[in-house]
């Protein structure tokens, strides 16, 4: 049983090594793990200082990534690209901040000395879930979703 | 995962710090104490502590390789259990080592993560690997377990983690110069289908899932994004006379655009279809979706800076689900900041209009799943010192039978905290509220965060 998944792990790492081999891998250096310089408090608004254009052939505008109301709210998709470009301010913990899976407190609670952070599930949520849940159950899959939903099933047994 | 194995990796993961070079640890500790006064039981008192630690450990023993922890732990200090009937609890949220390259954006990850790549947005327990390629390309992978929750009814589990043995995936992307972006990606949850069992199963927990995603961003001022997901996966045939289920799982695109430097206009499209999307479900068959409903939603939103520290959001968005019928959410935001961001605030509505739904009880024939919601908040920052207040409002109709007669249910926080040194900050939350639950409940937290090494990541 265990043989089978250990060929394939073996599997990614020789294709990957086969990629190496054949000089395929990009020569230009990684994106900064970390960001330069400290930044201020508040959602930054990267255009500010990243003046990136791609009509001159810079890869990403960094306009994209300001983190307006619209970002917030659809940030699924950056995340989902261009995860580096998180990862050089945001360690994953802060990804966790809502999105941790099994939680022990709904985000809003944790963060309730932040209400600038917009947790989700603010106020009585209990409540409001049996509405949102009928309206758009999708959207309670990401973290609660199919045979993932411990909580769920603390009530509906 | 058995328990002793995570205990087993846990502290195997831990031990690995003591060869880092630099280690910034982040944790914790909260103190919760809530009221609840419920009409028809006694009233319950609740003291859950809880403790949060996450761990970064950099160069160990090379530059490149890093190990990163994040979980938490919970014990009930009273005699009251919380709602899942536990005293007690802990869960590690990830735990992995990271070895990233110099070149091509290329990592490779072992342990506990969670994984964003196209199709998939999963827990893995396993390894994945990245490289930029020539060319503009990107490929990306990872193969493990899927972390599976205990969940309160044993029995209930075994049938889904039997099929859910393993967990893998890959993108290939490519980037162009001119501002265009594609990705193609693949992702199998479980290696069984439910109809392939030695015993069929009439669930399905399996998936395997086709993926597309594209972002297109040619100039500052524009930018599209999204993706579609295929379910690929061969389903025992429907029955007699029912039609195919589409293969579609998911259409999510938005679009927005920036007019100026004070208005940007943004509008989305969500489809998705339960069958494709949703796969299995452990609930039982009461409280079950039906997996030949359907959901779309398409919404917009204005943002307008009104002045360099006054930002307003107006959005609207209309959503279809088959067995519900429509709904219209729209409303408005505003944020604020002042003195240089050390006081930010925010108030805003929103109206949710739904079609009245049919209900199984002759008594109230209809439901009303209409509600009004507003929300105000200020945050001040000044030295040592901070201090939150956030109150939220929603009323509901007459004829919803969820709020038990009570139409208007609120929440009020108030929070002071004090950065004792620059790695300890305390603070206490006072809480009020009142719902259809609990007609009085009043909560109370302490909260002690700390800080130690030179880690700068976290967007705290």
């Amino acid at each position: 049983m265990i043989g089978k998944p250990m060929l394939k792990v073996l599997g990614i790492l020789l294709g990957l090594g086969v990629l190496m081999a054949c000089g395929l891998i990009s020569p230009e250096a990684s994106f900064a793990p970390t960001h330069p310089q400290e930044l201020g408090a508040g959602r930054p608004v990267c255009s500010e200082c990243h003046s990136t254009d791609v009509a001159k052939g810079a890869l990403k505008p960094f306009a994209s990534f300001d983190h307006t109301a619209s970002f917030v709210k659809d940030h699924r998709f950056q995340a989902n690209q261009d995860i580096n470009t998180c990862a050089s301010c945001h360690a994953q913990s802060f990804c966790s901040d809502c999105h941790g899976g099994k939680v022990p407190m709904k985000p809003a609670l944790r963060l309730s000395g932040r209400p600038d952070r917009e947790a989700p599930h603010r106020g009585d949520f209990m409540t409001l879930h049996r509405i949102e849940g009928k309206l758009d159950p999708t959207s309670c899959f990401k973290c609660h979703g199919r045979a993932n939903n411990e909580k769920c099933q603390a009530c509906h047994r | 995962m058995k328990q002793r194995t995570n205990i087993a990796l846990f502290t195997a993961l831990v031990a690995t710090t003591g060869w880092a070079q630099e280690i910034s640890v982040q944790g914790i500790t909260i103190a919760q104490m809530w009221k609840q006064e419920t009409p028809g039981f006694d009233k319950a008192t609740y003291t859950p502590a809880t403790q949060y630690l996450g761990i970064d450990a950099t160069k160990l023993g090379t530059d490149k390789l890093s190990l990163h922890l994040f979980g938490w732990g919970r014990s009930d200090l009273g005699d009251s259990s919380v709602l899942d009937g536990t005293k007690s609890g802990g869960y590690l949220t990830y735990g992995y080592l990271q070895y990233q390259f110099d070149k091509a954006n290329a990592e490779v990850k072992a342990g506990r993560f969670a994984v964003n790549q196209g199709a998939g947005f999963e827990q893995v327990d396993g390894v994945s690997a990245r490289t930029d390629l020539r060319g503009g390309f990107t490929v990306s992978g990872f193969y493990g377990l899927p972390v599976l929750y205990r969940t309160v009814t044993p029995l209930a589990q075994a049938d889904y983690k039997f099929q859910r043995d393993v967990i893998y995936g890959s993108r290939l992307g490519w980037r162009s110069t001119k501002g265009l972006e594609l990705g193609v990606s693949y992702l199998q949850d479980g290696a069984k289908a439910a109809k392939d069992l030695a015993i069929p199963s009439a669930t399905d927990y399996s998936r395997k899932q086709v993926g597309v995603d594209l972002a297109v961003t040619p100039t500052t001022v524009f930018d599209f994004r999204g993706r579609t997901i295929f379910d690929v996966a061969s389903h025992r045939a429907p029955a007699a006379g029912t039609a195919e289920p589409s293969k579609v799982a998911e259409h999510d695109y938005t679009a927005s655009v920036k007019l100026g430097g004070a208005v940007a206009v943004s509008g989305s499209y969500v489809e998705r279809n339960f069958f494709a999307y949703f796969a299995g479900t452990n609930l039982p068959s009461l409280f079950r979706q039906d997996e030949r409903d359907l959901f779309k939603a398409t919404g917009g939103k204005i943002t307008w800076a009104a002045a360099s520290s006054v930002q307003v959001v107006a959005d609207y968005r209309r959503t279809h689900r088959e067995s519900y019928g429509d709904a219209n959410r729209a409303g408005a935001d505003v944020r604020m900041d002042f003195l240089e961001k050390a006081v930010l605030a925010g108030v805003g509505a929103h109206w949710v209009s739904v079609g009245d739904v049919k209900r199984v009880d002759p008594l109230t024939p209809y439901r009303s799943l209409s509600h009004k919601e507003a929300r105000a908040w200020v945050l001040v920052n000044k030295g040592k010192l901070s201090a939150s207040l956030d109150g939220i409002v929603q009323y509901y109709d007459s004829s919803n039978p969820y709020v038990a007669g009570l139409r208007t249910v609120y929440e009020a926080v108030g929070s002071l905290g004090y950065q004792a040194t620059s790695n300890l900050k305390v603070s206490g939350d006072l809480s009020y509220g009142s719902n259809p639950v609990s007609k009085h409940e009043t909560r109370g937290l302490l909260k002690a965060e700390y800080r130690f090494g030179v880690g700068k990541k976290g967007g705290q």
